[in-house]
């Protein structure tokens, strides 16, 4: 096999299939922050770990699409525990949020423990899908994972405006005919999807950033989904890519807090520096605006005209 | 990493002080936890819960111990920051507050990870240990307490719990009265802002007690699905805080024994055992339980029949044209049962109603002829369109409401459509 | 459109929020043309008859027709402009965005908007004034102008029935008069509109019927009919406590007192 540069064709596989992940995390991401769920994902990302040993106990097997099975049916069923807790209980959905977690990971915890207790064979390796690491990604698993994210990022894009809609005004969308619990259904399981396809690099306990991190940044630069979407999945790709990286490079490091830090990092600096929402910028906003006030004052004062602005904006 | 099973006294100790530190620890998240919930601050629990981490491992590093004080200096400050920054996020960037807690607390649980990780052989903190606890553990670090080897997470929970349960009964009616409704709070002059600090910070010590028992991601399962059970069980929020405390410490002492039982993590199988309580509780509620709210449709619709039943045969006897032929197939359980309790009695295939029997119905068609009386009066609605209705609401206007719509309605004699209204008599089966 | 047939016709509609009924009872018939007011005080469950309307709530009991059809058939007919508190205008689309979001019902799954689309969005935002501001984010509106945006959302629908919840409500003078004129235009073409309002002193000159609800219909018809004295009273100072009082019961599955 020919290796450009020295770089062996299998870590090449690996780190394109991760900048795919990323850029489908970021992408689908997008919506679950638009639409107030971004810590719903989190729920489902919890829950992976019980799948993804519940799969290595029904099957005996540890290939990397039996696991994600494993840990997509499991995010699922949170996503339902969800919806049965708010249709039969008065919980709240943020408390619903939290036990769904924290009982599902104890569950994944309990049935890891018990794995490693009982020394079954085989079962080494599964505790890397705690924190991520994609040393151990076959060539054949990375292109599977690439393909998958393909896949979400298509969906999305052939449904953006539908999407769109029901994140803003899902009321006009019920009233304009639009299926909203369908199409809610629908990006609640490609969260979980993303969640699933990301567990490999970023681990049960922090994918969620890749979901949520990257939009959040993207909004800081741009006021249309249209731009805000492909930017997001920028930023994820940047992030999973240069986790990957830096978590290669230093020995013992997990990938999931290292893609997570370079995540922080880019949020951090957009928090500052980006256009119109950075905080600099919202600075400068707000000394002109006292400015145009004092000078519309100073006309009122002067006997002009007033001019009626009831919400200031 | 279980301890050998065994049945001599100093494995019984050890299980014992193990079980004991867990109780007391869920006791401490319990009580916190009910707070969080019933103010909507649940995810912030888990948000905090997550990010004392780099504020441990960083008072580690500056040569704090593990269950120390300068640990639980290090979680508090992490907690405090970590809501300073949710809130300035939103502030400042305009970020919406379930997206920045999302940004901060997994960013925060990362550089903790990390930390640990590069600082793994210059301190002691393992990183699972950091993910789900090691509760099997805690009873060999002891300390001496008055000449008796005590556990130091033993010791650290039981001071936390001590302080939270005393800061939150001296701070009650304040935590009550800012969980109720915040803005009345603040208007008589009650310090919402301290009391939400003392309570976060309450969560950051409750938080980093339980960190070597169950770790940092099971503590959000302590800190709320007790209080998430207890709230469906019991509706004031003293008794609340009374029965997730009991659900914490049983799911504690079940959650040890059941790992123990089937060799696995104790702090996973705490977690576990609270979602069966949580899950039970949504069953068996007394108010709102699946069951009872089963129960109470099931009810009412055998009530419904019975006196749908009952109005029949009265309004037969009205129109002199004698009872019913027959009684559809649905209407002969309603039928068996009313014959039992004696308010329908069968002759041949003539169906005919006691005097109890005749009481109720005439309550019923009361009710019913006065809520049409009422409806044309205050709704604008054809009279063709007022049986509909009416046939509703007979089975739930009581004596006072019927005597006060009797009053509105000028001791109509006859409903609208020209029938006379029932008088009110006393208990029908009296 | 039929002449048999009322525009928006509403049968013993019942609305409840879980179990508790909000709304007893209403039957309302609306014909087209016209501009109808739905007006009573608060919590009177104006917006809820509008909801329920249109699907958006769960009918307890009752029926809903417009034009003699179900909902469902004719939802390309009837136009819609929510409150506008609704929705969060931080969300980044820009004004002509959210204006094309009223051609989505007639594009279909995955169609997007094209060049027709956007020169109708164009269109109805010159309607109500906005032309210029078609690039902006909608948060950089004022109220009133927020408000206009949804109208010319609502406008590009081509609907021959519009519901409006409180379209009114903290709107500017100017926004006001623009909204007034574009409603009263599509009176003119024959069209019927409904609107939630709150302010009876603009409602009598405003509307051509109305309807006074509170809990349940007090009164429905012309304006000089409906807006006695008498009506108003019981619409705003006759609060039911009787209806309270039987909706906890229903919720319980009880009786009253």
């Amino acid at each position: 096999m020919s290796q450009p540069a020295g770089i062996p064709y299998n870590t090449l596989v690996v780190a394109a299939a991760v900048a795919a992940v990323g850029f489908a995390a970021g992408v689908i991401g997008s919506f679950g922050v638009l639409r107030r769920r971004a810590l719903v994902s989190d729920a489902a990302a919890h829950a992976t770990l019980a799948g993804v040993v519940a799969a290595f106990l029904a099957t005996g097997r540890r290939d990397l699409p039996t696991l994600l099975a494993g840990a997509f049916a499991a995010a699922v069923l949170a996503l339902g525990g969800l919806v049965v807790i708010r249709r039969f209980t008065r919980t709240r959905d943020d408390a619903a949020t939290a036990i769904v977690l924290g009982v599902s990971f104890g569950l994944g915890i309990a049935l890891l423990a018990g794995i490693s207790a009982r020394g079954i064979p085989g079962a080494g390796g599964l505790e890397h899908f705690l924190l991520g690491h994609t040393a151990a990604l076959t060539a054949g698993d990375a292109t599977a994972l690439a393909a998958a994210a393909a896949l979400a990022v298509l969906i999305v894009w052939l449904g953006l405006k539908e999407a769109t809609l029901v994140a803003f005004d899902p009321a006009f969308a019920a009233a304009t005919g639009w299926p909203v619990a369908l199409i809610d259904y629908a990006l609640v399981t490609l969260m979980a999807a993303m969640v699933v396809v990301g567990l490999p690099a970023a681990g049960a306990v922090l994918v969620t950033a890749l979901v949520v991190i990257p939009p959040v940044t993207a909004r800081l630069w741009t006021e249309r989904v249209a731009t805000m979407v492909p930017l997001a999945g920028a930023i994820g790709l940047v992030a999973a890519v240069g986790g990957v990286a830096t978590s290669n490079a230093v020995p013992r490091l997990p990938t999931g807090p290292t893609i997570v830090l370079v995540a922080a990092g880019v949020f951090s600096l957009s928090f500052f520096v980006a256009p119109r929402r950075g905080w600099f910028a919202r600075r400068r906003a707000a000394v002109d605006a006292a400015r145009a006030l004092a000078e519309r004052l100073r006309a009122a004062a002067a006997g002009e005209q007033t001019a009626p602005d009831p919400r200031g904006a | 990493m279980n301890l050998v099973p065994g049945s001599e006294g100093g494995f019984a100790a050890l299980h014992a002080w193990a079980i004991a530190t867990a109780a007391v620890v869920a006791a401490g998240c319990a009580l916190v936890g009910t707070l969080l919930v019933v103010r909507r601050m649940s995810l912030l629990g888990d948000a905090i819960s997550h990010a004392v981490l780099p504020g441990i491992v960083l008072a580690v590093l500056a040569g704090g111990r593990p269950g120390g004080f300068a640990v639980l200096g290090g979680a508090v400050v992490a907690a405090v920051v970590t809501v300073l920054l949710v809130q300035a996020l939103r502030s400042e960037g305009g970020v919406a507050e379930d997206a920045g807690t999302g940004v901060v607390f997994t960013t925060l649980f990362a550089v903790g990870v990390v930390l640990a990780s590069a600082l793994a052989r210059r301190i002691d903190l393992d990183p699972s240990c950091v993910l789900y606890g090691v509760l099997e553990f805690v009873p060999f670090d002891t300390v001496a307490v008055a000449g008796l080897e005590v556990p130091r997470a033993f010791l650290t929970g039981v001071v936390v719990l001590g302080l939270v349960g005393a800061g939150l009964a001296a701070t009650w009616k304040d935590q009550v009265f800012a969980a109720f409704d915040a803005e009345a709070a603040r208007a008589v002059g009650v310090p919402v802002a301290a009391v939400t600090t003392g309570l976060l910070a309450a969560t950051a010590l409750v938080t980093v007690a339980s960190f070597e028992a169950v770790g940092a991601i099971l503590v959000v399962a302590m800190l709320v699905v007790p209080a998430a059970a207890a709230e469906l069980l019991v509706r004031r929020l003293a008794w609340m805080a009374v029965v997730a405390v009991v659900l914490g410490v049983a799911a504690a002492c079940l959650g040890y024994m059941a790992a123990y039982r089937l060799d696995t993590s104790a702090a996973g199988m705490i977690a576990v055992v609270l979602g069966l309580e949580y899950a039970v509780a949504a069953i068996v509620a007394p108010e709102d339980g699946v069951l009872a709210r089963g129960a109470a449709r099931a009810r009412l619709a055998w009530r419904v029949r019975c006196e749908d039943l009952l109005a029949r045969l009265w309004r037969a006897d009205e129109a002199r044209a004698g009872p019913p032929a027959a009684t559809g197939p649905g209407d002969w359980a309603a039928a068996a049962w009313l014959r039992v309790s004696g308010r329908i009695v069968r002759d041949g295939d003539r169906w005919g109603l006691t005097a109890p029997g005749r009481a109720e119905a005439e309550t019923v068609v009361r009710s019913h002829r006065l809520w049409e009386a009422w409806l044309g009066r205050h709704v604008e609605l054809p009279l063709d369109h007022l049986h509909p209705p009416a046939e509703w609401i007979e089975h739930h206007l009581g004596a006072d409401v019927r005597r006060r719509i009797e009053a509105e309605v000028g001791g109509e004699e006859s409903d609208p459509h020209g029938r006379a209204i029932p008088r009110e008599r006393g208990r029908p089966n009296a | 459109m039929s002449a048999a047939a009322p525009a928006l016709e509403l049968h013993d509609v019942t609305v409840a929020y879980g179990r508790r009924p909000v709304l007893w009872n209403v039957d309302l018939s609306v014909d087209a043309p016209g501009l109808f007011g739905i007006i009573g005080p608060n919590g009177a469950g104006k917006s809820t008859l509008l909801k329920a309307a249109l699907g958006l709530v769960p009918l307890a009991g009752g029926t809903v027709r417009f034009f003699g059809r179900p909902l469902a058939e004719v939802r390309g007919r009837i136009g819609y402009v929510p409150q506008r508190e609704t929705v969060d205008w931080d969300f980044p689309v820009s004004v002509l965005d959210v204006v094309l979001m009223g051609t989505y019902g007639g594009l279909g799954w995955f169609r997007r908007p094209g060049a027709a689309q956007r020169e109708a969005a164009r269109a109805a935002l010159d309607r109500v004034g906005l032309a210029d501001l078609a690039g902006r984010q909608i948060g950089r509106l004022s109220g009133g102008q927020q408000q206009r945006v949804f109208l010319a959302r609502a406008l590009v629908q081509a609907a021959d029935l519009y519901l409006l919840d409180e379209p009114l409500a903290g709107v500017d003078a100017r926004s006001q008069d623009r909204i007034f004129r574009v409603l009263d235009e599509l009176r003119s073409e024959g069209r019927l509109v409904v609107v939630v309002h709150h302010d009876l002193r603009t409602a009598a000159e405003w509307f051509d019927g109305v309807a006074l609800v509170d809990m349940r219909l007090v009164a429905a018809g012309p304006v000089a009919a409906v807006l006695t004295p008498e009506n108003l009273h019981r619409t705003y100072a006759g609060h039911l406590d009787v209806l309270d009082e039987l909706g906890r019961a229903v919720e319980r599955g009880g009786r009253t007192s």
